[in-house]
């Protein structure tokens, strides 16, 4: 059976290079469903709405951000229950564009501009549960939580740039709300987090903490977990506020 | 802070209100003030100008009755007086000749006796004299009663003319504007102490009041060529006498409680108040031989004890009211002695005492009576003061050089006045000027160097939004240099004036959204160290400066948020429109090389506009970013990265800054990665007392540096580095491979 995978993406010359990153990723049958832009991406996942057939539902959905007719965090935001990997492939790559991304529930992001073997290899990692983590995007992730559990902003380290416009809507006011503890950083992963916006890499973070590599990891995936989760309930205490559940 | 307001409660409290300030509190809120004079007081207020309208009338009615003979008089130049001018046709001949009698068919008065002219018994020097004008004028004033009138001239020639109803037109000039100001004193006097109706206050109408009256005292003089009117020739002398004397006791008590409530005010102003009510009552009873001399020495001595008093409060106290006060006070009596010296000294001369002893005490008094109705005004406004006191000065040298052209020259009234007022006019004309640049010379400079300070702090305020209080209390403390300057919790809209010019209260603006308000103002006491008040100008000038300030800041940040704004529109658009141009040319590239190239060039455009979008990196965030950069490109090639990063202090770096070093790095691991064939590459960061320096070396088979033709790569890097002010040198590294040193000494101070 065929690895169904959507890839968004509005430059035909970029879609055909993103489908041989995917095709040289995997060693299945892939078959591969190409959209240009927001309203086609949406007819084929359209059946989303009620849980699609797991065998008929895509497993791997790329979505570029600046779409012909909006924002691939749309498509993001409306697939946050689409059981399949999601995967912002960009060309921005700072962390005012990735970060509300990743809260919209992407599992990882590619940077368009980096070589075929690069995106090979860190599509595997991303599908294999190896989110990267860049250090700007570790220190959003910081302020994200400490935010959420001490109620004050510790220093936002970058101010809004390009993205003001479309940031606000997708990270509605994580401060507002009180963290609940599914929210809550453990210290390990502080102190994970804390390092990695050091820009240490996961090798030094073992090192460091001397723990293995792959604890490591683990905790950044909780961490994204955490995030997506986080977000996600923000969307549902914002949605029940404004009356829309 | 609450400690310092509570230390500075005492100034506002009503009982230290000064003495005339009632004005000006008014000032402060148009509606409050509206109602409370809509009560009793405007009532009262009318009440009493319309008492003052009515006596102004009823003298005028009362001088107009009486009967005179149509001519006006002057002075000869040797003793004697001469027909100046006449309307009855029978005199008109008779122009200029001296006149010897004046008498009905009875009784003949022979005229060589200035006594006779208008003059006041108060300011007659010898004793013996004042006992014999009080009959003269009464056969005057009988004589004059008379229809027909005898005139002998010196020539001998005898004219009979009949005496005439004055009538309210031809009262002279002086009588209509001697007795406006007077009104204007009484309606001032009134004014203070009704809008506050404190025992200061009360002080002052009194002594307004004892002025106004010895204003009209002066006019009635003027009214008539010759004699005065009943019944004023026997009550002229005692009311003058009451009125000084209640002016010089109030004065002295005023000075024990204004600006400053003195120790032991109560028992100085008792012991004051006896002196001059004993003086006063022994003058009265005619128990003082020579009274003249009493009188003139009890003033003075009035004179310096106030002097005295308001030096003793500037010492406890340096408040620039009792400064003012002394001064004023030290001029009067400085003119009061040089009055009575002249007319102590012109015995000789009767047609020159006599001018004196008409036209000094004129003088004199219009001079005290000015300065008590600027008083209430002295802190609104330095112009008018200023200009009050050129007219002042000006009206001074009119009335004495008047005098003089009379005494000396015997020329006409008219013409005198004439020449006096347009020698006054022009000398007023020609240093007016002068006077005013030596009076504002200094205030340029400040001028100047606070506009400079104004534009200083509202960068800084910009910056450090919370410096502002500590910044404007410096500029107000350069401006004004006060001797106090405090801080209180106490909100209010505009800048005003409290104390008596003593204290301006300035509120502190918020210039930023980031600072809460907390409603302070700023007081400031006593400007020029106690040497100056404050006018309304000054507040209207601390309003000035804080709205400007307010501009400035809105200004630079309007600015600053238009320049983020633009430069962020540049990189969205450079970003959006080449890079994804870009990245199309990268994906269709025909060889490696020319995909490499490409997609340099695409990261330089992301670092480019990655330092348009923000305008500040902070150096350990950027570190940071560097590494994991070269972390992940140097493994997918296969090379270790050594990385190490220390620095001292963690600086932002400005755009140039951080886009120069973020290429610098970039361009020097990708010629490692492209041409060296390294294993490892080695980087070190370190910033050292504002110091940097970055060593970039790798293991590979690069060899001799110096021979290596400087492309597109290294050219870039050898400018960026320049660019920062720093060197570049490629080295041999030991055992092989190459080393590239960077090394920025001033790395910090070039923001």
């Amino acid at each position: 059976m065929a690895l169904k995978v959507l890839i968004l993406e509005d430059n035909p010359v970029a879609r055909g290079f993103l489908s041989r990153v995917v095709r040289e990723s995997f060693s299945d049958t892939i078959a591969i469903t190409e959209a240009g832009d927001l309203e086609t991406a949406r007819r084929h996942v359209g059946a989303a709405t009620p849980p699609p057939d797991p065998a008929d539902a895509f497993r791997l959905i790329l979505v570029d951000l600046e779409l012909p007719d909006g924002n691939g965090m749309e498509l993001l935001t409306e697939l946050q229950r689409y059981p399949a990997t999601k995967i912002v492939t960009t060309l921005y790559s700072d962390d005012d564009h990735l970060f509300p991304a990743l809260q919209c529930g992407a599992d990882g992001y590619l940077l368009k501009e980096d070589r075929f073997e690069v995106l090979v290899e860190e599509l595997q990692k991303i599908v294999r549960g190896q989110p990267p983590l860049s250090p700007a995007i570790a220190r959003r992730l910081l302020t994200h939580f400490r935010a959420g559990s001490t109620g004050s902003d510790a220093g936002d380290p970058a101010p809004s740039a390009l993205s003001a416009g479309f940031n606000s809507r997708a990270s509605p006011a994580p401060r507002s709300v009180a963290a609940p503890d599914h929210e809550r950083l453990t210290p390990r992963e502080s102190e994970v987090l804390t390092f990695l916006s050091k820009g240490f890499t996961i090798k030094e973070i073992a090192n460091l903490m001397g723990i293995k590599w792959f604890t490591v990891n683990d905790h950044i995936k909780s961490i994204y977990k955490k995030l997506n989760v986080s977000s996600r309930a923000e969307a549902a205490v914002l949605a029940s506020k404004e009356g829309l559940v | 802070m609450k400690g310092r307001a509570t230390r500075l409660g005492p100034i506002f409290p009503s009982d230290l209100m000064p003495l005339d300030s009632g004005l000006g509190e008014d000032l402060r809120g148009r509606s409050r003030s509206l109602s409370r004079w809509m009560g009793w007081r405007l009532r009262l207020l009318v009440a009493a100008a319309l008492l003052g309208c009515l006596v102004w009338f009823l003298l005028a009615q009362g001088l107009a009755s009486q009967h005179h003979i149509a001519a006006s008089w002057r002075l000869g130049a040797h003793s004697g007086v001469v027909l100046a001018a006449a309307d009855d046709p029978s005199l008109k001949p008779h122009v200029g000749k001296v006149l010897a009698t004046l008498g009905t068919g009875s009784a003949v008065l022979r005229w060589n006796d200035l006594l006779l002219v208008q003059r006041s018994p108060r300011w007659l020097v010898d004793d013996h004299d004042r006992r014999r004008q009080a009959p003269l004028n009464d056969q005057l004033r009988l004589a004059q009663a008379d229809t027909a009138l005898k005139l002998g001239f010196s020539d001998g020639t005898v004219v009979e003319v009949q005496t005439v109803r004055h009538g309210l037109a031809s009262l002279p000039l002086a009588f209509w504007l001697m007795s406006a100001a007077a009104l204007a004193v009484f309606l001032v006097a009134m004014v203070v102490y009704l809008a506050r109706p404190t025992r200061r206050n009360l002080l002052y109408a009194a002594m307004a009041v004892c002025q106004a009256g010895n204003l009209v005292l002066m006019s009635i003089e003027s009214a008539l060529a010759i004699g005065q009117p009943a019944p004023f020739p026997g009550l002229d002398l005692s009311l003058r006498m009451s009125f000084d004397f209640i002016t010089a006791g109030c004065m002295i008590h005023a000075a024990c409680l204004h600006p400053r409530r003195l120790p032991n005010a109560e028992r100085t102003a008792s012991i004051g108040w006896a002196a001059v009510l004993s003086a006063l009552a022994l003058s009265l009873a005619g128990a003082l031989p020579q009274l003249w001399w009493w009188l003139q020495a009890g003033s003075a001595l009035g004179g310096l004890t106030i002097v005295a008093l308001h030096s003793w409060s500037y010492a406890i106290e340096p408040r620039p009211f009792a400064l003012v006060m002394r001064r004023f006070a030290a001029a009067m009596l400085v003119f009061w002695f040089l009055l009575t010296l002249a007319l102590a000294n012109t015995a000789d001369l009767p047609a020159l005492q006599h001018v004196l002893a008409t036209g000094g005490p004129m003088v004199w008094y219009l001079f005290i009576a000015a300065i008590l109705v600027m008083l209430p005004f002295l802190s609104k406004s330095e112009q008018v003061v200023r200009e009050f006191a050129f007219l002042a000065a000006i009206s001074t040298l009119a009335t004495a050089l008047d005098l003089l052209f009379v005494a000396m020259f015997s020329l006409g009234q008219f013409a005198s006045l004439g020449l006096s007022l347009f020698i006054a006019l022009a000398v007023y004309a020609g240093t007016r000027q002068w006077i005013l640049n030596r009076l504002m010379g200094k205030s340029l400079v400040t001028t100047e160097r606070m506009f400079e300070q104004v534009y200083r702090i509202a960068r800084e305020v910009e910056v450090y939004p919370e410096r502002t209080t500590a910044l404007l209390c410096q500029l107000l403390r350069d401006l004004f240099e006060p001797m106090e300057l405090n801080l209180i919790e106490m909100a209010s809209p505009t800048s005003r004036i409290t104390g008596d010019g003593s204290t301006l209260l300035v509120p502190v603006p918020v210039l930023s959204d980031e600072v809460i308000d907390r409603g302070e103002s700023i007081v400031i006491r006593f400007a020029q160290h106690g040497r100056r008040l404050f006018t309304s100008e000054d507040s209207r000038l601390a309003d000035r400066i804080v709205e400007q300030l307010r501009r400035a800041v809105v200004y630079d940040k309007a600015v600053e948020r238009g320049r983020g704004e633009e430069r962020q529109r540049l990189a969205q658009d450079l970003h959006d429109d080449i890079g994804a141009r870009l990245l199309t040319l990268m994906y269709k590239a025909q060889s490696p090389e020319m995909e490499d190239y490409l997609r340099h060039t695409l990261l330089d455009l992301k670092t480019l506009t990655r330092g348009l979008a923000a305008p500040h990196h902070c150096l350990s965030h950027a570190a940071a970013e560097w590494k994991a950069d070269l972390t992940q490109r140097l493994t997918a090639a296969q090379i270790e990265l050594s990385w190490s990063c220390e620095i001292d202090d963690d600086m932002q770096l400005s755009v140039i800054q951080w886009s120069a070093l973020t290429r610098v790095l970039r361009e020097l691991v990708s010629n490692a990665i492209a041409h060296s064939q390294a294993q490892r590459v080695d980087v070190d960061f370190r910033l050292d007392k504002g110091r940097l320096h970055l060593i970039v070396s790798d293991n590979g088979v690069g060899r001799d540096p110096k021979s290596w033709s400087h492309g597109l790569g290294l050219g870039g890097v050898r400018k960026r580095i320049k660019q920062l002010g720093g060197e570049v040198e490629w080295r041999d590294f030991y055992p092989h491979g190459i080393s590239c040193s960077v090394t920025v000494r001033h790395f910090s101070a070039m923001q």
